[in-house]
């Protein structure tokens, strides 16, 4: 079989899997075992594809993904992240759209915390959203807002997928969760400043409203007590990686019994709520290193069906310069963003990409923040954005899909404006780390 | 709850406590490290192994509460008699794929058992230990596609 004949076949049984409505990770279980008896020799090929799969989770490297999810599910089901919320809410005033950039800085403020973007959209979602609807803000400034810091989760540090990115990838972790630092926080700049200028412009999409007057300390007070203890674990946390004291793992770690330890000096801590954040962890790790049992052989296979090298020597071949290749990769990734999840997303590129990065010499740390910005925009297009349907669960029943998508659409033009930006100004994305680790 | 639900839910448990465990553990050793008291060298290694054996123990839990990651696309634009045709197919497929995980689970693990194969790191286990999961948790997921095919 040509190569090309056997990535036709290869990746249109899997889209068929796919669409049939298998889960991911069966999807790829299935053409996996339709794979290994063809290319990795029957019998003997199925045996492998199962040490495989369980081999490829057995790795130092993806440790850091559970405790990174330890740490936002803590602050979560604790309660604790409700009153990071209020504390944020009280020392923003008189900023126009003033919830709505609620919204913006205190996704901010999780992102830096959880591991988990539809954690944070959920529960940003059902805390704010009715509140800024009850206050007469249009839908379009109350949900936009919430899923696009949701998609900056992915950017900030700690986050789960970019630690599955490095360590798929090949790139080194702690440089590439620090890489998303300034990206992320320059999405976030640019959210405020333009929820600033809407409510400018036009008042009646964010109504303001007194706010209480009282004593400056006590505008301050609750951001100390709430704020500042998690501040500081993310502080730790990335400096610990940064300073080369603790590996990822470590840090992680650290990070996630440096927030359990805040919560029970809160008193929010019950075994019932750390019982339910343990829950939540491992059924949040457990789908992703699911889908990567699955998927890890399918670059296998790709491999020995001929398909990778056929494909990337017929990049090569085809004399294409290095700009044509990313920003074709960059469309692929961005559509492949509008239809699977963000870790098939990556099972199925990067056995392509990754060879093309070496190939034409990229710097990796700079193309994985690109491939975070795709991602993240994948969480945010439509037709199946995860975060748009998590928007649409925890909004009012007469907010129709099509709302949600108009909402969001101003935040993907920022995100594709981001991807842009990064992409002719690489140090955006690889000043701080090369600062970091001399 | 019934049984077969208090079952699947009590592996989920495990998985949750195993991975704090798990936490407490690499924060210890990070600890003790630092403070010159040595270092427990067994620890990066469990935290490894932690990984497989908590996904495959919560893996039928989630199955059961359909939180596995789906494309539903297709589902949700067909009219309600397709659906149910193509859920079937998916449940028939799901049953299928198990099977072909439990059998060559258990070759795998026979096979690595009669060679005697170690992992030898700073422990040294019997291989065969690693797959043990296997043929266990993918005969709980084939019982819930099963179970889901009766619905």
């Amino acid at each position: 079989m040509t190569w090309w004949l056997s990535a036709i076949v290869l990746f249109g049984v899997l889209t068929a899997l796919f669409l049939v409505g298998l889960p991911a990770a069966f999807a790829f279980f299935g053409i996996n075992i339709v794979g290994a008896w063809f290319y990795l020799g029957k019998e003997a090929g199925l045996v492998q594809l199962i040490r495989n799969g369980i081999v490829s989770i057995t790795s130092f490297s993806l440790t850091p993904i559970p405790f990174f999810i330890l740490m936002g599910e803590v602050l979560f089901h604790t309660g604790v992240a409700m009153k990071a919320i209020d504390a944020i809410d009280r020392v923003i005033w008189r900023v126009p759209g003033r919830l709505s950039v609620v919204a913006v800085v205190a996704g901010t403020v999780f992102s830096a915390i959880s591991g988990s973007t539809i954690a944070t959209t959920a529960l940003l979602g059902s805390l704010l959203l009715p509140q800024m609807l009850r206050r007469g803000y249009h839908p379009n400034m109350a949900m936009g807002p919430i899923m696009a810091i949701g998609g900056v989760d992915m950017l900030i540090p700690p986050s789960a997928l970019t630690v599955l990115l490095g360590s798929l990838a090949g790139i080194s972790i702690s440089q590439l969760l620090i890489a998303g630092i300034v990206p992320g926080v320059l999405l976030s700049l640019m959210f405020i400043g333009w929820i600033v200028l809407r409510a400018l412009a036009d008042p009646s999409l964010a109504p303001s409203f007194e706010h209480e007057e009282m004593p400056l300390w006590e505008r301050l007070k609750p951001l100390i007590l709430y704020v500042m203890p998690l501040a500081l674990i993310f502080v730790v946390v990335v400096a610990a990686m940064a300073a080369g004291w603790a590996t990822p793992t470590e840090a992680a770690a650290i990070g996630a019994v440096a927030t359990v330890a805040v919560a029970w000096i809160y008193r929010a801590l019950t075994l019932s709520n750390l019982m339910k954040a343990l829950m939540g962890t491992a059924g949040i790790s457990a789908i992703i290193l699911f889908i990567i049992i699955g998927a890890t052989t399918f670059a296998q296979i790709l491999t020995f069906s001929g398909a990778t090298n056929g494909m990337v020597e017929a990049v090569r071949d085809a004399g294409f310069g290095p700009w044509t290749v990313l920003i074709a990769m960059l469309l692929v990734l961005l559509l492949l963003g509008c239809f699977v999840d963000q870790v098939s997303m990556m099972l199925i590129s990067l056995p392509f990409f990754m060879p093309l990065v070496a190939l034409y010499g990229f710097d990796p740390v700079w193309f994985g923040v690109l491939f975070l910005i795709c991602m993240q925009l994948g969480l945010l297009t439509p037709p199946f954005g995860m975060l748009l349907f998590t928007m649409k669960s925890v909004a009012p029943k007469e907010i129709a899909m099509r709302q949600v998508w108009h909402a969001v659409t101003p935040y993907v033009v920022m995100g594709l404006g981001a991807l842009i930006a990064v992409m002719l100004f690489p140090p955006l994305a690889t000043w701080l780390p090369k600062l970091l680790f001399k | 709850m019934k049984p077969y639900a208090l079952l699947l839910r009590s592996l989920a448990a495990a998985a949750a406590v195993l991975l704090g465990a798990m936490a407490v553990l690499v924060t210890l050793d990070v600890v003790m490290r630092n403070v010159g008291l040595g270092t427990i060298a067994w620890v990066n290694e469990v935290s490894e192994y932690s990984l497989p054996v908590a996904t495959l123990l919560i893996a039928p839990w989630l199955l059961h509460r359909n939180e596995h990651v789906r494309l539903d696309v297709l589902l949700v634009s067909l009219s309600a008699r397709a659906a149910r045709v193509l859920e079937k197919t998916c449940d028939v497929l799901g049953i299928a794929i198990c099977a072909v995980f439990v059998w060559y689970g258990i070759r795998l693990i026979l096979d690595s058992a009669r060679i005697g194969s170690m992992v030898v790191k700073t422990l040294a286990i019997p291989e065969w230990w690693q797959y043990a999961l296997v043929p266990v948790c993918f005969s709980l997921l084939a019982v819930e596609f099963a179970r889901r095919l009766r619905e």
